[in-house]
């Protein structure tokens, strides 16, 4: 997908995640995964290290080269993204305690990783 | 997990689902429903002795993460527990009927994760609306099941 129309995928999730509270983390995480999923797609095909078609989908998924290969291009947002995908298995699908800070957690990822894709395109 | 904490992650999903309208909000709507469903498949799947119910947190297949006595998590390799979406992992033994329908309920739901959430392709009220019944679908058949017991 080309990156204006991940952005705006981006911005409608975001857009919903402002509709949520804190007691819905479940959501609030993934919502802000799908995010930055999107503006790091947007991110990495401006970059041209990805191709349009070849959208990232989980960084879980990825070969472990290229994910390498990826993280030199921005390791942070990379980063950011992983320990996202990282508080799904006990907040989400699991019920550990501690999943309204976890999904603040991701807010404040999801707003570096998009603070960070953002300045790179001015 | 255990079919009542699966059942009281449904009443979460479906609470927060509430909240949000289908057309202007779909992404997470949409996501809402098909995590319900999966939480729903998770404990009909530990009611009908095909998946084991423990306390254990799914990464991925094979692998879960256990709470400690001192409330870190640590990932262990399990035998099948909850799954991530059927068959992942997969498992032994055939599905009873009411199962085999909320496995199709959730193939429905699923079929337009990547195209309406990652891919952009618009969606419809009535795409919304075959989401909604095959996770109403779902949810009932699970309702019979515990029911029946």
């Amino acid at each position: 997908m080309k990156p204006h129309d991940h952005e705006t995928c981006a911005e409608r999730i975001e857009r919903t995640l402002g509709k949520l509270g804190a007691d819905d983390h479940e959501l609030l995480i993934e919502g802000a995964m799908l995010a930055a999923a999107h503006r790091l797609n947007a991110h990495l095909h401006r970059l041209g290290m990805t191709a349009v078609e070849q959208d990232l989908m989980h960084t879980y998924l990825l070969t472990i080269n290229e994910y390498r290969r990826l993280s030199v291009a921005d390791g942070e947002s990379m980063k950011a993204l992983a320990a996202i995908e990282d508080l799904r298995p006990a907040f989400v699908r699991g019920d550990h305690p501690g999943g309204a800070e976890a999904a603040q957690q991701a807010l404040q990822l999801l707003a570096s990783l998009r603070g960070r894709t953002q300045t790179s395109r001015t | 997990m255990h079919i009542d904490a699966h059942l009281s992650k449904i009443s979460r999903l479906e609470r927060s689902r509430s909240r949000l309208d289908p057309s202007a909000d779909f992404e997470l709507w949409f996501w809402a429903a098909m995590q319900a469903g999966t939480h729903a498949l998770n404990a009909a799947l530990h009611h009908a002795g095909l998946s084991s119910a423990s306390q254990a947190f799914a990464m991925q297949p094979g692998v879960y993460l256990v709470a400690q006595a001192d409330g870190t998590l640590v990932a262990q390799l399990l035998p099948p527990g909850d799954v991530l979406h059927l068959g992942r992992p997969k498992l032994e033994g055939e599905l009873p009927a009411d199962l085999k329908k909320i496995a199709h309920a959730m193939e429905i739901i699923e079929s337009y994760r990547d195209p309406c959430v990652r891919e952009g392709k618009p969606a419809t009220p009535q795409i919304a609306a075959e989401c909604d019944a095959a996770l109403q679908q779902c949810l009932a058949l699970l309702r019979h099941r515990l029911e029946q017991a």
